[in-house]
C-alpha cells in the first residue's frame, strides 16, 4: 500500500532528523518550564478558559516560526492531501520536536478531520492537575493547539485544533483533535492582533 | 527479604509534617506521629553534634520496644523516617537505603509537578501516596510470592 510505504518513509526521516539534525536540552528543564508557565498564566489570569485562549495564542505565535525550522531541516516537499499532512505532523513534526510519535486514528469519512493520540506528553511529565483546574476546563497542553493552528496555516492551510481528552485531568487518554476548514489559495493571511 | 514496614514519614525543612502513612495495624497513628517527632529530635542531635556529616543516609536513629526507627535526610533538609517492625531476620543497610531512596524518587516528582505549592503543609497528591504505599506494602506483611 502506497500509503504505508509514504507512513515508513516520514518514519524513518523523522528518526532521522532527530538523531542528526536537532539540538536537544535537558527533558526536566523543559518540563518545569512550561509547567511554571503555565501556573503563571493561571495566577495572572484566574480564569481557566483565559488561560487556554492564550496558551493557544502563545502557540499560534510559536507555529508560525517553527514551520519555517521544521521545513528548513525536514526538507520535505509539499503534501498533496491531507492524509499525508497528518502523517507528516506526526512522525516528522513531533518526533522532531517532542521525540513523540503521536498515533492518527478517528478519521472523519471525507478525510478532514483526524485525531492524534499521544500515548506520552512530554509537557506534562510530572503534572497533576488541582481539582478546580479539571472543574475550570483547562487544557494544559493547549499550547499545541496553538502550533499546529500556527504552522499549517503558513503552509496555506486553515485549521482548529482542540483537545478532547487529556491524562493529566485524569482522563485514559490524551487526545488531539485536528480539523481542516479549507485551503487558503492566494490569499494573505489575516494577522492576529 | 520482608521488612515489615509499619510507618513512613516526610518531613519538611521546618519540620513540619509533610506525610505520614502508618501500614500497621498494630498501633494507632497517633504513636507514630510521637514516633516521627522524637526522630526528628534524634536527626537534629546527631546533626549538630557530626557537622562534617554527608551521608543522606542517617542510619538507625533508635529502638524502642518491638519498632526500630531509620531516618533520611536530604540537603534540602527534608527528613524521611521509616519506621519498621523488629524482626528476628539480620536487616541489612543496603535495603532500607533502598527503600529511602524509593520515597525520596517518589517525592522529587511529586515536587515536579508545578501545581504544588512548596509553602503548602501536607502533601495531598493521590499519585504520590500511591507511590509510598505500593513501597509500604510491597514491603509490609505477607511475601509469600516465591
Amino acid at each position: 500500500m502506497s500509503s504505508s510505504t509514504a507512513a515508513k518513509q516520514y518514519k524513518s526521516l523523522g528518526d532521522d532528523v532527530w538523531k542528526n539534525k536537532v539540538e536537544k536540552i535537558n527533558a526536566e528543564l523543559f518540563t518545569l518550564t512550561y509547567g511554571s508557565l503555565v501556573v503563571q498564566l493561571i495566577k495572572d489570569y484566574e480564569d481557566y478558559a483565559e488561560v487556554n485562549k492564550q496558551l493557544d495564542k502563545m502557540g499560534y505565535n510559536i507555529g508560525q516560526r517553527l514551520i519555517e525550522d521544521f521545513l528548513a531541516r525536514s526538507n520535505i516537499g509539499r503534501c498533496t492531501e491531507f492524509r499525508e499532512t497528518a502523517e507528516v505532523i506526526s512522525k516528522v513534526g513531533f518526533k522532531m520536536f517532542l521525540n513523540i510519535t503521536p498515533n492518527i486514528t478517528n478519521w472523519t469519512p471525507d478525510f478532514k478531520e483526524f485525531s492524534l493520540l499521544l500515548e506520552e506528553n512530554p509537557l506534562a511529565e510530572f503534572v497533576e492537575l488541582p481539582d478546580d483546574a479539571v472543574e475550570g476546563g483547562l487544557w494544559y497542553s493547549n499550547i499545541l493547539c496553538g502550533v499546529l493552528r500556527g504552522a499549517l496555516e503558513m503552509v496555506q492551510m486553515q485549521v482548529e485544533a482542540h483537545f478532547i481528552t487529556d491524562t493529566v485531568r485524569g482522563d485514559e487518554t490524551t487526545e488531539l483533535r485536528v480539523k481542516l476548514i479549507r485551503f487558503l489559495e492566494e490569499e494573505v493571511p489575516v494577522g492576529e492582533d | 527479604m520482608s521488612i515489615d514496614i509499619n510507618c513512613i514519614a516526610v518531613i519538611g525543612k521546618q519540620n513540619n509534617p509533610l506525610y505520614i502513612k502508618n501500614y500497621s495495624s498494630s498501633h494507632p497513628d497517633l504513636k507514630y506521629h510521637y514516633i516521627a517527632h522524637t526522630a526528628i529530635d534524634v536527626i537534629e542531635e546527631r546533626v549538630l553534634n557530626n557537622p562534617k556529616l554527608t551521608d543522606a543516609y542517617l542510619g538507625l536513629l533508635y529502638a524502642m520496644e518491638d519498632l526500630a526507627v531509620y531516618g533520611f535526610m536530604t540537603n534540602t533538609r527534608v527528613k524521611i523516617i521509616l519506621v519498621i517492625a523488629v524482626t528476628d531476620n539480620v536487616i541489612k543497610d543496603a535495603d532500607i537505603k533502598a527503600i529511602f531512596t524509593k520515597v525520596h524518587s517518589a517525592y522529587v516528582s511529586h515536587v515536579c509537578n508545578p501545581f504544588h505549592n512548596l509553602d503548602q503543609d501536607f502533601v495531598a497528591s493521590k499519585r504520590f501516596s500511591n507511590a509510598v504505599d505500593h513501597i509500604g506494602q510491597q514491603n509490609s506483611r505477607a511475601t509469600i510470592d516465591v
